[in-house]
């Protein structure tokens, strides 16, 4: 059996083999509860990597979701006790804002995906550094627990973060999967000239695609902000990396059209197994950052379609 | 002294060269002429190593050589001009001359520049060309810069023992006529260093510079003619050669088309120096096709039908409404359907299954508030997988893996499917195999008899003329002549030639 045949399945099988890795190691590992926790704990992640999957759907990439995550937990903890509930609105628009501007940059005036990003990322950062005053700002635990405690709580023993997890990867998949949408972010990710061709708007397409990721990107800046009941310019800071190991280990390559959110999720939790894993055989908190990184090209050097990229710069 | 025998090259589908022999002798100018699709390119390729030859022998003074790379072919002594010019633009002359062979001025790690310069002036003085190696070479003419790739070609002479072949691909198509002068004068001087293969388009400069000339075919030499002897009218009989099969192109099926209100009219449109002042009409049920060389601007017209360009004057009509915004979305909203030359990167989209494919011009009649109705798609494309009898295990095959035909199928299926009534044809039977080509043409019938309007750009000329119902035959962007094309009544391959070229 050669190679290209088991690349689709790559995914699961890593996920497989990490988890049996990590559980003859050691078995407490395999605890529900266990698994349960970590499951929780990796869903901002795992939302900003479903806004991710979208931009790297098309063929582009979006650096600046770490960005606007740090902004959101800025702007959801200014805005609280001004706006209530009104203040997760808020977020959610200046993220699809931010993105949607993102993806006009890139379209109208080709300015690249990874610089046009960036540099929406470094306005993103400026403005949640504005709005704090550099300083990290805390919630009121009464009002935070008033207006959004419903999505730190637990029902039947499993915390509402895995429900809100699950239901964006739901969303995100019906989106991608029987939407008109959805084909045409295929199309475009597959063969734009003959998306072209075949009369779909694709500036449109593209700048809705970036604008989902950063609508995704605020999601995660919100809830990470509700976990840590505070905001700061740099509270989301180490989530850029592994949200893109999270896509591209799953199985979306970085020239687009396949994989998808699914993929993103089976991609989600090897990031999650690898970092827990890291714990159960005490590997420093501080070389997280480096094994992301090596598997993040480790994982590239192995999946990318050379046939897509002929050059590489 | 260079020699092909017999040599042969398949591609999927195509056999591009069948047994061809040719010979070149020292200091002979050797010219190839040929249609679009005869196989001259294949031909080039195959002798400066580009191709290797799947039949047949190459030698070179009697001894067999094989090239695995244009590189090896060097090593050789052939060397090629490229039509495309080969330069990097922001590199100067000297680098460029010596670009991949700077070791030999290289001492201690460092270019000596100014060995560099004196070597570049004395291949710059080979093509009489005055002027400082060290210019950048963005800054030359077109015509200085092919004497600076002719002078790159010729430092083949210091590098290679024997004798040089030098392959030039149509030099002349971007130069004046002054320059095409220079170039010729230039080329007879250098037959003392060297011996040419000359292709151009253009049957005149063939004949006044070449000694011997190639006539090629569907991949065959057809005749080999001394300039003695050549004669225009005979070469160009040559090159079109065999009488037309009136079946194979459908043409009992042909019937006339309807003098209705048309569905695409163009007044005096242009589009800089593309084309120029294009007019005409399509009806219901007309197959019109634009006729020239590559470049005359045909596909610039189809392209502007659809609103891939934006014509620069003049007045474009979709089924009566003047078109003012030229973009794809609007071309199929209007029922324009493009059938593009390009089927692997504008027709189809692979890792797309067939349905996805059938459906992705029309998803708006396949969904409702933004959600497909998938079972509606796969429905659709069961019917006109069918109807179009496209050989696919089912409609979740992959597109991207289907042959050319039933790729071309797919995206006939899209357009006609979706209720396009305006189908531009690019090059519609490109790399098809004869029976998938039948069904190409059967279609364009079918299509006709609906009463949908069809422009085609064909790819050979007698397609051209078996199919179509009325011809402009395009030269450098102006109409050059417009034929009526009844059946029984059409022109021959000739009169087309004639003004083309």
């Amino acid at each position: 059996m050669s190679f290209e045949r088991i690349k689709p399945h790559l995914p699961w099988i890593t996920l497989l083999a990490l988890v049996a890795i990590v559980g003859i190691a050691d078995a407490n590992f395999l605890r529900p509860a266990n698994l349960i926790a970590m499951a929780a704990d990796i869903v901002p992640l795992f939302i900003m990597a479903l806004g991710m999957t979208f931009a790297i759907y098309i063929g582009g990439i979006d650096l600046s979701a770490q960005s606007v995550a740090n902004m959101t937990t800025v702007v959801a903890t200014v805005t609280l006790p001004l706006f209530g509930v009104g203040a997760a609105l808020v977020c959610i628009l200046s993220g699809f804002v931010l993105g949607a501007v993102s993806g006009y940059v890139t379209t109208k005036l080709l300015v690249p995906s990874f610089i046009s990003t960036l540099a929406i990322g470094g306005v993103a950062f400026s403005a949640a550094q504005y709005l704090s005053g550099q300083r990290a700002l805390f919630m009121d635990a009464e009002l935070r627990d008033a207006t959004f405690g419903w999505m730190t709580g637990s029902s039947f023993g499993i915390p509402h973060e895995i429900f809100i997890g699950a239901f964006l990867v739901l969303v995100t998949w019906f989106l991608q999967t029987r939407t008109t949408f959805g084909r045409a972010l295929k199309a475009v990710g597959a063969g734009e000239p003959a998306a072209v061709a075949a009369g779909l708007d694709v500036a449109k397409i593209k700048i809705m695609a970036f604008a989902v990721s950063g609508l995704l990107a605020a999601v995660a800046g919100l809830l990470f902000s509700v976990k840590l009941s505070g905001g700061s310019p740099t509270l989301a800071n180490g989530f850029l990396l592994p949200a893109i190991v999270a896509v591209l280990v799953g199985g979306t390559p970085l020239t687009g059209g396949v994989g998808g959110v699914i993929n993103t999720l089976i991609g989600t939790l090897i990031v999650a197994v690898i970092r827990s894993s890291m714990l159960y055989f005490e590997v420093d908190a501080t070389k997280q950052q480096m094994v992301f990184g090596l598997v993040l090209i480790a994982a590239i050097a192995l999946t990318i379609d050379r046939t897509k990229l002929r050059i590489v710069k | 002294m260079y020699e092909l025998r017999k040599v042969d090259k398949k591609f999927p589908g195509v056999h591009a060269l069948k047994a061809i022999d040719f010979q070149i002798g020292r200091g002979e100018i050797v010219g190839l002429v040929g249609e679009n699709g005869a196989g001259k390119s294949t031909l080039m390729k195959v002798i400066y190593g580009a191709y290797q030859a799947d039949g047949g022998d190459i030698t070179i003074d009697g001894t067999k050589v094989r090239f695995q790379n244009p590189r090896q072919a060097m090593d050789h002594g052939i060397g090629m001009v490229f039509q495309e010019q080969s330069l990097i633009t922001n590199l100067t002359v000297m680098e460029n001359i010596f670009l991949g062979f700077e070791q030999q001025f290289v001492s201690f790690g460092v270019i000596n520049w100014k060995d560099m310069a004196q070597a570049a002036r004395n291949q710059l003085a080979k093509v009489k060309l005055d002027i400082d190696p060290a210019t950048v070479t963005s800054r030359l003419s077109f015509a200085q810069r092919q004497l600076v790739e002719l002078a790159k070609v010729l430092t083949l002479e210091e590098r290679v023992d024997g004798d040089l072949v030098i392959l030039l691909d149509e030099p002349t198509s971007v130069l004046a006529r002054e320059e095409v002068e220079l170039l010729f004068s230039l080329v007879r001087d250098l037959t003392s260093r060297a011996s040419f293969i000359f292709v151009s388009h253009r049957m005149d400069e063939v004949l006044e510079l070449s000694d011997r000339i190639y006539v090629m075919k569907d991949g065959e030499v057809v005749d080999v003619v001394a300039q003695a002897e050549a004669n225009v009218d005979d070469i160009q009989h040559k090159m079109v050669g065999r009488e037309v099969d009136k079946e194979y192109y459908r043409e009992q099926k042909q019937k006339p088309y309807r003098k209705e209100a048309p569905l695409v009219s163009f007044k005096d449109v242009s589009h800089g120096a593309r084309y120029q002042n294009i007019s005409f009409d399509l009806h219901p049920g007309e197959v019109l096709c634009l006729v020239g060389t590559e470049g005359s601007g045909r596909e610039a017209v189809l392209r502007t039908v659809f609103g891939l360009e934006t014509p620069t004057a003049g007045t474009v009509s979709l089924k009566g409404q003047d078109v003012t915004r030229f973009n794809a979305q609007n071309g199929v909203a209007a029922g324009v359907g493009y059938v593009p030359r390009e089927r692997k990167v504008e027709g189809i989209v692979g890792g797309m299954n067939v349905y996805e494919n059938m459906t992705l011009s029309q998803m708006g009649n396949y969904s409702k508030n933004g959600v497909l109705r998938i079972s509606e798609e796969k429905s659709l494309a069961r019917d006109w997988i069918d109807r179009l009898s496209i050989k696919t295990p089912s409609e979740y095959k992959d597109c991207g893996g289907l042959s050319g035909g039933n790729q071309q199928k797919v995206v006939l299926a899209k357009w006609r499917s979706g209720g396009s009534d305006i189908i531009l044809l690019d090059h519609p039977t490109r790399g098809l195999d004869i029976g998938a080509k039948e069904d190409v043409y059967d279609m364009v019938r079918d299509m006709s008899d609906d009463g949908a309007g069809i422009i085609l750009v064909a790819d050979t000329l007698e397609e051209a003329i078996g199919l179509s119902h009325t011809i402009i035959v395009l030269k450098d962007g102006i109409e050059q002549i417009r034929y009526d094309c009844e059946p029984g009544n059409k022109p021959s391959l000739f009169d087309l030639v004639h003004h083309m070229i």
